[in-house]
């Protein structure tokens, strides 16, 4: 007899949207701790082939995990090393060059709204010009005192977290695996072989999302640097990339791309606004794509999501928690939903209730077998 | 400090280095199977699976014996299998349902490979993984022939 496949119905679906957003919320408020997590699951996920691959040489897990660690942190560390002179000697230049783009971004904001003041009455009666003017005055003013030393704190206090993230990772390489067997463990025999198939829905849904998330950001960052390349914007390929991980972070990263390009563009181009505008032009098409197309593509279908669902929750994220919630739905709905649907298969089958009830009067049995009068 | 997440003993992986699905493997080889193998203890009586049901693993007799019988007729069992025996192995080729529901006939301990690891293992240990393959291939072959003669083969 081969029993129906289980499908979730609306209220398991709706129970997990809940429990998503729940966990957005929460998650909001220990954010210190969720951001180390999530770039140690993207660095355990890139360094595990390289585990598999020691390994599969005949190396232990212990061994390798240690290894494959030690290397990392060895390039990662010899990065730094060999990149701080020439980062040092080229930090004034980088520093006059931001100051360049940022002038170019604001004469092509400032000249934007001169023409439009002086070809319609109601922008030169609403004087955006002079108003843009002192504002930018005043925030330059202020920009040390008000929002420097808050930056240089806020950094401060996430710099000790975020150096969790390499120590995590190389736990979950090392001990990843016993602790999938201590979880299941707990778990009762009657609902033992679902256990084990959920929690390598989980694993595999936390790769997918991963393993989509650098094929989206490769996908947009091709996309726009061929698109810069072609209307002759520099440094295509650097910008293209410094977006598409900017866009990481839906939306929010998206208007941070946007004003890197225009910023770029109008000072490549300073008498030609056109250029500019190509540029927004561009960048909006590229975003869509990725929004509508791309994204479920990689990381929906990663998930096995629904496109209308996946744009639908990443809005509801960004209403729930933010920024945060905007980068943290995605991953989180996957999970939580992997869960959600093999919970309620085992809620909903009384047959594996019916088992666990009779193992453990089996166990009650046996246990007091010596006990009866 | 106690060790949460200890592996499994040292006895069980004796017993199943004497499998024959695992007769091939190299004593390094049977290692990393190992790191795989989950253990569960069964009381006499109590459900392995269910005919029926979606399998997802195969499963080895370390200790104790086990009954294979039509759902719900365990007074009638097709086998009875015992101490070095496996069952379920169908599992790791598909997800198609168990053909006979399967039940402890006394206190047994089995050791549980699940089919998502060794799918793993094709991708990470396609050595191993082939090894495994190829005796599951002449475990079936065998049971098709006793079929085909219409005598008793070894489960």
């Amino acid at each position: 007899m081969k029993r129906e496949r289980y499908r979730s119905g609306p209220f398991v679906w709706l129970a997990i949207i809940a429990a998503t957003c729940l966990l957005l919320f929460l998650f909001q408020k220990i954010l210190w701790l969720v951001v180390p997590f999530l770039l140690a699951l993207i660095g355990y996920y890139l360094l595990y082939p390289v585990q598999q691959r020691l390994v599969l040489g005949g190396m232990s897990r212990d061994s390798s995990a240690v290894l494959v660690s030690c290397g990392a942190f060895a390039v990662a560390g010899g990065i730094i090393v060999l990149a701080f002179p020439w980062v040092s000697a080229h930090l004034v230049s980088w520093q006059d060059s931001a100051a360049r783009y940022i002038a170019g971004g604001l004469r092509f904001i400032a000249e934007t709204l001169a023409w439009a003041e002086s070809n319609y009455s109601f922008a030169a009666r609403a004087n955006l010009s002079d108003q843009l003017t002192r504002k930018i005055g005043e925030l330059g003013d202020k920009f040390a005192g008000t929002y420097l030393a808050s930056a240089a704190m806020t950094a401060a206090a996430w710099f000790p977290s975020l150096l969790l993230a390499p120590f995590l990772a190389f736990f979950f390489l090392r001990d990843g695996w016993r602790f999938k067997m201590f979880l299941s463990r707990a778990v009762p025999n009657a609902f033992f072989e679902r256990t084990l198939y959920l929690l390598d829905q989980v694993d595999y849904t936390a790769r997918l999302y991963f393993q989509g998330l650098i094929k989206l950001t490769v996908l947009d960052a091709l996309c726009l640097a061929c698109g810069l390349w072609l209307i002759g914007v520099s440094a295509p390929f650097v910008l293209g990339l410094a977006t598409a991980v900017l866009a990481w972070v839906p939306y929010v990263g998206s208007i941070l791309g946007c004003l890197l390009v225009v910023l770029v563009a109008a000072t490549d181009f300073p008498g030609d606004p056109a250029m500019a505008y190509a540029a927004i032009g561009l960048f909006i098409w590229v975003r869509l794509l990725d929004d509508f197309f791309f994204m479920p593509i990689t990381i929906g279908r990663s998930l096995k999501l629904h496109p209308l669902l996946t744009v639908v929750m990443i809005f509801v994220g960004g209403a729930v928690a933010g920024v945060a919630g905007l980068m943290l739905v995605l991953p989180l709905l996957g999970i939580v939903m992997v869960l959600g649907e093999t919970v309620g298969e085992i809620v909903t089958d009384p047959r594996l209730r019916a088992r666990h009830v009779f193992a453990k009067r089996l166990r009650q049995r046996q246990v007091t077998r010596d006990l009866q009068a | 400090m106690p060790n949460f997440f200890a592996s499994n003993q040292p006895q069980a992986f004796h017993e199943l280095r004497k499998l024959s699905l695992f007769v091939d493997l190299n004593p390094r080889e049977m290692k990393i199977v190992n790191g795989f193998m989950h253990q569960r203890r069964y009381l006499k009586d109590e459900v392995v699976f269910d005919a029926g049901e979606e399998g997802q693993a195969i499963y080895f007799i370390l200790e104790g014996k086990v009954l294979v019988c039509p759902q719900g007729q365990s007074e009638k069992p097709i086998a009875v299998l015992e101490q070095g025996n496996f069952f379920g192995e169908l599992a790791l080729l598909d997800g198609d349902p168990r053909g006979a529901q399967v039940r402890a006939a006394e206190n047994a301990t089995l050791a549980v490979f699940f089919r998502g690891d060794f799918l793993g293992l094709m991708q990470s240990h396609a050595l191993i993984a082939s090894k495994i393959a190829l005796q599951l291939a002449r475990h079936l072959g065998l049971r098709l022939r006793g079929v085909a003669l219409d005598k008793p083969a070894p489960l």
